[in-house]
C-alpha cells in the first residue's frame, strides 16, 4: 500500500496540472469577460450603475476566495441550487478574478488622459464609440502587464478549489502524500510545478511592463 | 426551493465567531507587523545588499510569489517537522502568513525605493546626515508613504487568506465555520455570516489604514 | 473592430450558461435509467486506505472501489468514478453530480436528514491512535495531549463528548491531513477509523503506531439522493446479496490483510 515517491507518482502530479491549468485559463476567460463589463459600468456616464458596481467590486474584493468557494459549494447546493465542484470553482474564481480585473482595468481606462474624451466629444462622438475605439486601444497597452500579472493570482488561487475536494494539482498532492507519506518531496514537487507555470508569467509580465515602459501599476496578491 | 433559512440558530453561536474573528485579527495584525518588517529588511537588502544577499532576497521573493499560500502553509506544518521545527496550528499559520505578506511587501516597498530620485539622498549626505539617517528619514518614510496604498491593499489581502489556515487546525473564523457545518447542515447561513463577518473586518481594516495615514503622513506634507 | 454591447453580452452568454447549467449529468434516478443511460457514477474518496486509495498505477483501489465495481457488474454498465472529500460527499450527491456516494459513509441521523442510506456494507470502530511509545491506556490519559481528528468525523464527536480536562483537539478537513500531523509528530495522539493502522504502522519512519482504545463504532451505507425508493431497494438487495455469496468477505480479505468482513446489521 505503501510506496516510495518516484517518476510514476511525479507524473501523476504533473499530469494532474493540466486541471489546475484548465481552471484557470476558464477563471480567466469568464473572469476577463465578466472584468471587462464591471470596468465599462465603474466609468459609465450614469451615477447609480456607477455606484452599484462601485459598491460590488469592493464587497467582493473584501470577500475571502474560500468563502465565496464554500458559499457557492456547500451552502448553495444546501438551498436547493444544484452546483457541482466544477461550477462551483469556476463560478467563484470568475466572480473574484473579475472584481480585480475590473479594478485593475479601469485605472487603465481612466490613465487615458482626459483630452482624448473632449476631444472625442468635440468630434461628436458617444460614449459607446469614444470607450471603442479612442480609450480602449490606448489602454489595452498600459493594462497588459498587470493583467499578465494577474493571470499569476489566478492560477495560485486555483489551488483553493483543492478545499472543495477538487482535484487539481494541489488535491492531487494531498493524495500523492497518503500513499508515500514523503511530503517534502511531494509538496516540494508540487511547488516546483506551481513555480514552473507562474514565474513565466510573471517574467512575461515584467518584460512587457519594460517594453511598453508603463507606470507601476502593482499587482496584488490573492 | 424549499428551504427553510435559520439565521436564528447560527446566530446563537455569536461567542464562537466572535472568538474565531479575534483570532483571525490578530494572526492577521501580527502577520502585517512581521511581513512588513521582513519587506523593509529585504527591500533593503535587494536595493542597497552586497550581490549575494540581495540575490537570496531575490530568490526568496520570486519562489513564495509564485507558489501557492495553501502549499507553503502544508510545507510549514507538515514538512518543517522532518528537520526539528515542530509548530503548532496557529504559531505555523502565522510563520506562513508572515513569509507569505514579507516577500509581497519587498517588491511594494522596492517599488517605493525606486521611486525615491537620487537627489534627495544627495543632498541628505550633503546636510551630513548618518547612513541610517539617510535610510530613515530620506529614503524609508517617503517611500513607505509612496507606496502606502498598495501595502494597505496587500494587507486586506493577508486578512482575507487567513481564511485558508483552517486546513492545518488553525481555529480561527473559517475552522470555526467548518465545525459548525459539519454539526448542522446549515451551510448557506453560516458561510453568508462568515462573508458578512470577513467584510466587515476588510472594511474595518481599510477605516483604521486610512486613519493612519492621516495620523503619520499627513501632516507631513 | 465595431465594440457593441450587445456583441460583448453574447460573448457573456457562455458564462452564464454555464452558471444554469449547473445540473449535470448524472441526474438518472432508478436502476433503469441508471442502466438505460449506459454507465452508473460512483463518488470515492481516494485518500482513505484500505477504503480508497491509489494503486501503483495511480488508479483508484480499495474496499470502496471494489463495491463500486460489483454495482457496476450487477447493473453490466461501467462506472464512473467521482474523487470528493468528506465534506464534500452530500454535496456531490446533491447537486446530481454523483448516482451515489460509497466513500466510508458513515451512517448517523443527521446526515440522513439530507441523503438517504443503504444498509452498511462496511463497519469500523472510530479508534485512538498513538505512537506505542506514549502510554495511554484510556480517555483519562489524554489529558494535556494534542489529539488530531478529522472535522465532524465520528471520533471528532466522540473525544469532544468525553470532556478531557485540558486536552486540545485539533481539527483537520481530512483524513490525510490528521494521518500526516500525527506522522510529523504535530500531535501526541490521533482518533481515526480502525482502518488507519494498517497504514500507520507501515508508513511510519522509526515510529511505530497502534491503537490504544476504541472510541465509536459506525457503519458505512451507501449514500443516495432521498427520494428514490427504487434505487435503495435495489442497493439494499445488492449489499444483501454480495454478504451472503460472500464476496464481500473476498473484497475484506483482500485490502484488510485477510480479515474477514465484520457481521454487519441490518435496517
Amino acid at each position: 500500500m505503501l510506496r516510495e515517491f518516484g517518476s510514476n507518482e511525479i507524473w501523476f502530479l504533473v499530469m494532474a496540472a493540466r486541471w489546475t491549468i484548465l481552471l484557470s485559463l476558464l477563471a480567466f476567460v469568464f473572469g476577463g469577460l465578466a472584468g471587462l463589463v464591471l470596468a465599462i459600468a465603474r466609468i459609465a456616464p450614469w451615477k447609480p450603475v456607477r455606484f452599484v458596481v462601485s459598491l460590488w467590486i469592493q464587497v467582493i474584493q473584501a470577500t475571502p476566495m474560500l468563502m465565496l468557494l464554500l458559499l457557492l459549494y456547500f451552502g448553495v447546493n444546501m438551498l436547493g441550487v444544484r452546483i457541482d465542484a466544477w461550477t462551483a470553482a469556476v463560478l467563484s474564481f470568475t466572480i473574484g478574478t473579475s472584481a480585480y480585473l475590473a479594478e485593475i482595468w479601469r485605472g487603465c481606462i481612466q490613465a487615458v488622459p482626459k483630452g482624448q474624451w473632449e476631444a472625442a466629444k468635440a468630434l461628436a462622438l458617444d460614449f459607446k464609440r469614444t470607450l471603442a475605439l479612442i480609450v480602449i486601444p490606448q489602454a489595452v497597452r498600459m493594462a497588459l502587464p498587470p493583467t499578465v500579472g494577474y493571470m499569476v493570482q489566478v492560477v495560485k488561487g486555483t489551488s483553493l478549489a483543492a478545499l472543495i475536494g477538487f482535484t487539481e494539482l494541489a488535491k492531487a498532492g494531498a493524495q500523492m502524500n497518503t500513499v508515500t507519506f514523503q511530503p517534502v518531496a511531494v509538496f516540494g514537487t508540487v511547488s516546483i510545478i506551481y513555480f514552473a507555470i507562474c514565474f513565466p508569467l510573471s517574467m512575461l509580465a515584467r518584460h512587457l511592463e519594460k517594453k511598453l515602459q508603463v507606470g507601476t501599476l502593482r499587482v496584488q496578491a490573492l | 426551493m424549499s428551504y427553510t433559512f435559520q439565521f436564528g440558530q447560527i446566530l446563537g453561536y455569536w461567542p464562537q465567531f466572535l472568538q474565531g474573528a479575534l483570532l483571525t485579527i490578530k494572526l492577521s495584525a501580527l502577520a502585517m507587523v512581521f511581513g512588513l518588517t521582513i519587506g523593509v529588511v529585504c527591500a533593503l537588502a535587494r536595493s542597497y545588499g552586497a550581490r549575494p544577499v540581495a540575490w537570496v532576497a531575490a530568490a526568496y521573493v520570486e519562489f513564495i510569489r509564485n507558489t501557492p499560500f495553501l502549499i507553503q502553509l502544508y510545507f510549514v506544518f507538515f514538512a518543517l517537522p522532518n528537520i526539528g521545527v515542530r509548530l503548532d496550528p496557529n504559531t505555523a499559520a502565522l510563520l506562513a502568513m508572515s513569509i507569505n505578506l514579507g516577500a509581497y511587501s519587498t517588491e511594494i516597498v522596492r517599488a517605493g525605493l525606486e521611486s525615491v530620485p537620487v537627489g534627495q539622498i544627495e543632498a541628505g549626505r550633503a546636510l551630513g546626515l548618518r547612513r541610517l539617517q539617510i535610510i530613515r528619514f530620506i529614503v524609508l518614510l517617503p517611500a513607505i508613504r509612496a507606496v502606502y496604498p498598495a501595502l494597505c491593499s496587500q494587507f486586506v489581502l493577508t486578512l482575507l487568506g487567513s481564511s485558508i489556515v483552517s486546513a492545518i487546525a488553525a481555529e480561527e473564523l473559517t475552522a470555526f465555520a467548518n465545525s459548525l457545518n459539519m454539526q448542522t447542515f446549515r451551510s448557506f447561513e453560516i458561510y453568508l455570516v462568515v462573508t458578512a463577518i470577513y467584510i466587515v473586518m476588510a472594511f474595518g481594516f481599510r477605516g483604521i489604514f486610512a486613519g493612519f495615514h492621516r495620523l503619520v503622513f499627513a501632516n507631513r506634507g | 473592430m465595431r465594440f457593441s454591447f450587445r456583441r460583448l453580452a453574447l460573448a457573456l452568454l457562455p458564462a452564464i450558461g454555464l452558471a444554469a447549467g449547473a445540473v449535470s449529468a448524472a441526474k438518472a434516478q432508478t436502476p433503469d435509467e441508471i442502466i438505460k443511460r449506459g454507465k452508473v457514477v460512483i463518488a470515492v474518496d481516494t485518500t482513505v486506505p484500505p477504503y480508497g486509495s491509489l494503486d501503483s498505477s495511480n488508479q483508484p483501489s480499495g474496499i470502496d472501489i471494489d463495491v463500486a465495481n460489483a454495482i457496476g457488474k450487477q447493473l453490466k454498465v461501467p462506472v464512473e468514478f467521482v474523487t470528493v472529500n468528506s465534506p464534500g460527499r452530500i454535496p456531490a450527491l446533491l447537486s446530481n453530480r454523483v448516482d451515489m456516494v460509497i466513500a466510508i459513509f458513515s451512517i448517523t441521523p443527521e446526515r440522513a436528514l439530507q441523503v438517504s442510506f443503504s444498509i452498511p456494507y462496511a463497519g469500523q470502530s472510530a479508534v485512538l491512535i498513538a505512537p506505542k511509545s506514549v502510554n495511554i491506556k484510556g480517555p483519562d490519559d489524554l489529558k494535556n495531549m494534542k489529539v488530531g481528528v478529522t472535522r465532524g468525523a465520528l471520533e471528532d464527536g466522540a473525544l469532544t463528548a468525553l470532556n478531557i480536562p485540558g486536552i486540545q483537539i485539533l481539527r483537520f478537513d481530512d483524513g490525510p491531513s490528521t494521518v500526516q500531523a500525527m506522522l510529523s509528530g504535530q500531535i501526541d495522539a490521533m482518533g481515526g477509523g480502525d482502518y488507519g493502522e494498517i497504514y500507520l504502522r507501515k508508513g511510519a519512519k522509526g515510529e511505530e503506531y497502534e491503537q490504544k482504545f476504541p472510541l465509536r463504532a459506525a457503519h458505512f451505507g451507501i449514500g443516495i439522493r432521498r427520494g428514490n425508493p427504487e434505487l435503495l431497494q435495489w442497493l439494499n438487495t445488492f449489499v444483501y446479496s454480495i454478504k451472503n455469496s460472500g464476496e464481500l468477505d473476498a473484497i475484506s480479505r483482500k485490502h484488510r490483510g485477510g480479515a474477514p468482513m465484520i457481521p454487519l446489521p441490518v435496517f
